[in-house]
């Protein structure tokens, strides 16, 4: 049997994805577990005021890591499996890209007792992590 | 910290963060294990054909899937990651209804977030691979063009009814694992015709009938082997019975043609190699030979002027001596399976050891992705040297 590839966006167009990468898992605390949609996960800082400066910090509850942001060797493809009608065989549709990741390969810092998240006077990022990780 | 841009959301926004800024990570309201979404890491090089829909996956459910382009074929490979790897779509693919809000309602601004659709697990990567051409050639052989199908002349009807093991184009394609170029390469190197709409491979002593033909209409017309016309030849072999096509083909498999006609008929030369293995492996097909006899027998069948060398039989025949006698017998390369472990399996099977002068035509035709003809035989043989001025011998490792 044979699977078309398809892609309607062409060679120019393809929408491109955003990939964050971490090393180990992030835990989601048990009464969450079954609302997960919309649920805030960190937030993603670019601390640096250079444009050339690739570094970025993910904030996960009282947790910081720091990464980079880099080009992917190989590009992705992130293809959709298609099941047009029962009677139709299978399609892959492409519908994205993916040529950068931001990679975050460090060991976690703890943010003791008060966060302090690497951009000062970021209330946002402040009250999210707490939000995460305490209990209602 | 300046927030982002309102109307920035979703991989836009992580792709052009700005310095000095942030934005938050969610879970997207359709956060899922979306199965149905496949990551596939690709060459750059890759990347045109399949942005061009030009490639296609192949296989049948108990094969591991290919990915073909048009010259070439990758063996699929899943790769599994102990990372987290956050999948954020753009914000204009996956759109829910709503947009997605962050849950905590003193964020200020709900509309800048990035969501993410899915933790991927791993991705597929491609491996270039040979195509699988053994299946080709098994599908081929389920029913060779045999000369009782023309005697029959089944009628088109009749013969939809009774296709078993016939295949089109299309048909190929649907089983075999191959590109389209390998598929039309490996139909050629199995001197395949198509008759019919099938694609058909034409039974030896069929060949064997035909080419005999036009070899005695060559002496009736004195028609030189160097240069013949193909019309003339073509109009010869179907007043003698032989439908156009395989009159056609007839020279196509034994020779080479040496001047394209354009308004007159082309011109065509017979390979001598080629029709002298012919004879060769006629003579042999019932059976190994002692060396005289068969040369002898050889030299009768050519046609006259054909020189036939011992040469010209590379990766066709075996010879070994058996006391005093030497002995020839068939076994041609052609019937050997293209996978090298199968390959080499079976040329051990055939002879524990093998010098390199006789293994090499056995060999040469394998095309391995990565690997050169000397890592085939690191990986597949055991070479000895007794001394360094002696000759290699290959055995099984």
């Amino acid at each position: 049997m044979q699977i078309r590839v398809k892609c309607s966006c062409g060679e120019s167009n393809c929408p491109e994805w955003a990939v964050v990468e971490l090393q180990g898992m992030v835990e989601v605390q048990s009464q969450f577990q079954d609302r997960l949609h919309n649920l805030h996960i960190g937030l993603l800082c670019r601390p640096s005021a250079s444009s050339q400066d690739q570094t970025y910090t993910f904030t996960v509850g009282y947790h910081e890591l720091t990464g980079t942001k880099q080009p992917l060797k190989k590009p992705l493809l992130v293809l959709r499996k298609l099941k047009p009608s029962r009677d139709a065989g299978v399609e892959l549709e492409v519908i994205g890209i993916i040529r950068h990741r931001i990679l975050f390969n460090t060991r976690p810092m703890a943010l003791i007792s008060k966060p302090q998240p690497a951009v000062k006077k970021n209330k946002g990022s402040e009250q999210i992590a707490a939000q995460f990780n305490s209990v209602p | 910290m300046e927030p982002p841009s309102p109307d920035c959301n979703g991989a836009e926004a992580v792709l052009n963060l700005k310095p000095s800024s942030s934005i938050p990570i969610t879970y997207h309201p359709l956060f899922g294990p979306h199965d149905d979404l496949i990551l596939l890491e690709l060459d750059q090089k890759l990347l045109p054909d399949v942005l061009h829909q030009r490639v296609t996956i192949r296989g049948q459910p108990d094969e591991d899937a290919v990915l073909c382009t048009e010259s070439k074929t990758y063996a699929i490979k899943s790769v599994g990651t102990s990372n987290s790897v956050f999948l954020i779509p753009p914000s204009s693919q996956f759109n829910y209804f709503e947009s997605p809000i962050c849950c905590d309602e003193n964020y200020h601004d709900p509309q800048s977030v990035a969501s993410v659709i899915k933790i991927a697990t791993g991705n597929m990567e491609l491996v270039e691979v040979a195509p699988r051409l053994d299946k080709l050639r098994s599908l081929l052989f389920e029913n060779p063009y045999r000369f009782e199908e023309d005697v029959e002349m089944v009628d088109l009807e009749e013969m939809e009814g009774k296709n078993t093991g016939l295949y089109s184009w299309d048909d190929l394609i649907e089983k075999v694992q191959a590109s389209d170029d390998e598929l039309r390469t490996g139909l050629q190197a199995f001197s395949a015709v198509e008759i019919y709409g099938y694609w058909r491979i034409v039974d030896e002593k069929y060949m064997d009938r035909i080419l005999r033909m036009l070899l005695h209409n060559s002496v009736l017309n004195d028609w030189s082997l160097s240069c013949l016309n193909e019309d003339d030849v073509v109009n010869a072999l179907e007043s003698d019975g032989f439908p156009h096509k395989l009159a056609n083909h007839c020279l196509h498999v034994y020779g080479s043609k040496v001047i394209e006609g354009v308004s007159t008929s082309s011109i065509w030369k017979l390979d001598e190699r080629k029709v002298c293995v012919h004879f060769a492996r006629d003579i042999l097909r019932d059976g190994n030979r002692k060396m005289e006899r068969f040369m002898e027998d050889w030299a009768r069948k050519v046609p006259e002027g054909m020189p036939a060398s011992l040469d010209m039989l590379e990766g066709e025949v075996l010879i070994e001596k058996l006391g005093a006698e030497t002995w020839i017998r068939a076994f041609s390369v052609s019937s050997l399976p293209y996978n090298p472990a199968e390959r080499f399996s079976v040329l051990f099977k055939e002879r524990p050891k093998w010098e390199w002068k006789d293994l090499h035509p056995y060999i040469s035709d394998l095309r391995v992705p990565g690997l050169s003809a000397e890592g085939l035989l690191l990986k597949y043989t055991r070479r000895t040297q007794p001394t360094a001025d002696a000759e290699p011998v290959f055995s099984i490792r």
